[in-house]
């Protein structure tokens, strides 16, 4: 055989950065992806948040997966609680479910674990040398891997506290904020806090939250508003609130979309919580596998860097330095310093009680 | 011969022959009888597909939720409904559902009455074309939208608020509150109330109420003693319509009542997907569908069926 010419071996731009896609994402999806012989779906299904939080998982990682696997992502921006019993359902019924990914937060994930309708990642290659966060509590194996930590801090407009930032959660009592301060309407995110606020600790829970109530019919009287995630970016924007008790990804993509907003964690500390992605059972073998390569995938070094600093969250792999206006910051905690200032509740006892906590929460509120 | 004589006939004529072929195999001469019944089929598969869904509903209920597993325990039990009926919450958003229901059908009916007056009885083409784009514009807006225009008219910096902003006065709380749900209820309302209220004034002959002025009766006491009574169809049927979608509305409590002024659906929502609780839900449903149904029974009980024409006679 004759050596080709050299000419014949030269590649243009594209084809070049083509190449260098497919050698770059297989390496990062690790060898399994590289040998498999699974048929490629046409696409996968990933459940997501909207807003800053969809715009951050289809750039930090699905455009990426899809440039290394060919197989497109369409993000599926059905309500976390609503997507849960339509898996649930097509799981008991033997049909397909209606997505491959679930990005969801770690309880409800835990709550589906229980169920037993999640497929066990413990096979991932990328699992190895992440952070002990990423592994679920109280679980045996992967039903779920956590992707990052989230600090629900207290948000607050400037402009309504010219002396500095709140320097304690018992501002949402303050008469002077009537009607203008807001909750998630479940109560999530602020029930261990309330406890604490209220003259108990962490040792109380989940044993006597009567201080955490008896601080929520305090707060009934001051008329907070009780929402989601988009309604805070609203009434901020409207200058209906000028506090509230939100994850620190609103505050920040408030902030950066124009509104003053700020954020800051008061003494009594912070709630700080996880979130992951599973992938429901009874999908075609091909399709789960190609939805555990997104999972895989989402949890190599770029796509965590990318995706987490969108975010402004601490990703679990090791060593990604925070963006640089969050540096610092207690709400993006990294160092067990800033793990001490919040307060982090195990996922079993959320799950547990989340639903009795919610009772009590909406007796006080709309009772 | 005769073959030849039948192949010159319209082609359709034969399609017909072929279709009352397939007809008669289908349903016998012997059944014609009952052919007045096959009008019912899309009756029955609506209601059955319904009853089903109550069935599972019904089912569901009766079945608590196991934490442990999240799914519902095999033993029957009456927990769900125990937990909806003494809880003080659940308690508080049924009565608050039922207030609702109640304000929002008199205020409603109180707009839709002259409304639809006006429009069946206006003499000017222009007019009667005016209310009825009026009527008929919102429901090409749909409810969230509407929800969201409440918003920009009455929060913090709103239309009114800025409009108080100058005149000096201080930024009032319109928004996030029961005033503010029973508002936008009324609105969504109004035209479904004023399209029932429109064919029984139309039914009312404009000679009947000029009988009773010309037999002394001022333009009042024809009012209430002509119009109103004779109107009661239209009345009685917007009132149902208007209080059962009340009672079973979602979303104005969801946006404008800022997250504490639940009806009952949103305790249903709150059962099935916040809580996954779906036997709690279930109860609740239960309940819902319960207390609308005893609405109805009431109101035709002290009406009379016979308001609606449903009097078993033919008109």
């Amino acid at each position: 055989m004759k050596n080709k010419p050299l000419e014949s071996l030269t590649m243009d731009r594209r084809d070049f950065l083509k190449t260098s896609a497919v050698v770059a994402g297989s390496v990062a999806l690790g060898p399994s992806i590289a040998l498999a012989e699974q048929k490629k779906p046409k696409e996968i299904i990933v459940r997501a948040w909207g807003g800053s939080w969809g715009e951050a998982l289809k750039t930090g990682v699905a455009d990426g997966f899809t440039q290394a696997t060919g197989i497109k992502v369409r993000l599926d921006f059905t309500e976390d609680n609503e997507i849960k019993p339509k898996i649930w359902a097509a799981v008991d019924q033997g049909r397909i479910p209606p997505i491959h990914v679930n990005w969801d937060t770690t309880t409800n994930a835990t709550i589906s674990a229980l169920r037993g309708v999640t497929v066990d990642l413990s096979d991932l290659s990328n699992l190895k040398g992440l952070l002990p966060l990423a592994k679920p509590v109280g679980m045996e194996g992967y039903p779920l891997v956590n992707t990052y930590a989230y600090v629900y801090v207290c948000a607050y407009r400037p402009e309504a506290f010219p002396d500095g930032p709140p320097q304690s959660w018992n501002v949402l009592l303050d008469p002077k904020f009537k009607g203008r301060v807001a909750l998630y309407d479940d109560g999530i995110g602020f029930n261990p806090i309330a406890v604490i606020a209220g003259g108990g600790s962490l040792k109380d829970i989940p044993g006597n939250m009567e201080p955490g109530y008896a601080f929520y019919k305090k707060l009934k009287a001051n008329k907070p508003l009780l929402g989601e995630d988009a309604d805070f970016t609203t009434w901020f924007q409207k200058g209906e609130i000028d506090l509230a008790c939100t994850i620190s990804v609103n505050a920040r993509a408030a902030k950066q979309s124009g509104i003053d907003v700020a954020w800051t964690v008061p003494k009594e500390g912070c709630k700080v919580d996880t979130d992951g992605l599973w992938v429901p059972k009874g999908l075609p073998a091909n399709e789960e596998y190609w939805a555990k390569e997104f999972v895989n995938f989402a949890l190599t070094k770029e796509a965590q860097k990318k995706w987490c600093s969108l975010l402004g969250l601490p990703p679990v792999y090791p060593g990604i330095e925070p963006p640089a206006d969050l540096a610092g910051d207690v709400s993006y905690p990294t160092k067990p310093e800033d793990f001490a200032k919040l307060v982090r509740v195990p996922s079993k006892v959320l799950v547990e009680n989340q639903p009795k906590w919610f009772a009590k929460f909406n007796e006080i509120f709309q009772g | 011969m005769a073959s030849n004589s039948s192949s010159k006939l319209p082609r359709r004529w034969h399609l017909f022959d072929i279709a009352e072929r397939n007809a008669a195999a289908l349903w016998p001469k012997t059944m014609h009888r009952y052919s007045g019944y096959l009008l019912l089929v899309p009756a029955i598969l609506l209601v059955f597909v319904l009853v089903l869904g109550l069935v599972y509903i019904g089912g569901y209920s009766l079945h608590e939720l196991d934490l442990a597993t999240y799914r519902l325990k095999e033993t029957f039990s009456l927990t769900n409904y125990s937990a909806a009926l003494t809880s003080t919450t659940y308690q508080s958003v049924v009565l608050r559902s039922i207030g609702a229901s109640i304000l929002v059908t008199f205020f409603t009916l109180l707009l839709a009455f002259p409304y639809a007056y006006l429009m069946v009885r206006a003499r000017q083409a222009a007019t009667k074309k005016f209310l009825l784009i009026s009527l008929f514009l919102p429901f090409f807006i749909g409810q969230i939208v509407r929800a969201y225009g409440w918003l920009i008219i009455l929060g913090q910096e709103g239309l009114i608020n800025t409009l108080f902003a100058g005149l000096g006065l201080p930024a009032m709380d319109l928004i996030y509150n029961y005033p503010a749900v029973i508002l936008g209820l009324v609105q969504y309302m109004l035209p479904f109330a004023v399209l029932l209220l429109a064919p029984a004034i139309t039914a009312i002959g404009r000679d009947v109420e000029l009988a009773s002025e010309s037999l002394g009766a001022n333009w009042m006491r024809t009012f209430l003693h002509v119009v109103l009574p004779m109107a009661k169809p239209g009345l009685v049927g917007s009132s149902v319509v208007v209080f059962t979608l009340t009672l079973t509305d979602f979303a104005m409590p969801e946006i404008l009542g800022g997250g504490t002024t639940d009806f009952i659906a949103n305790a249903i929502y709150d059962g099935f997907f916040q809580l996954s609780n779906s036997g709690l839900g279930s109860a609740l449903a239960m309940i819902l569908v319960t207390l609308g149904t005893a609405f109805v029974v009431i109101l035709f009980f002290l009406a009379g069926t016979g308001t609606l024409g449903f009097n078993g006679r033919e008109q």
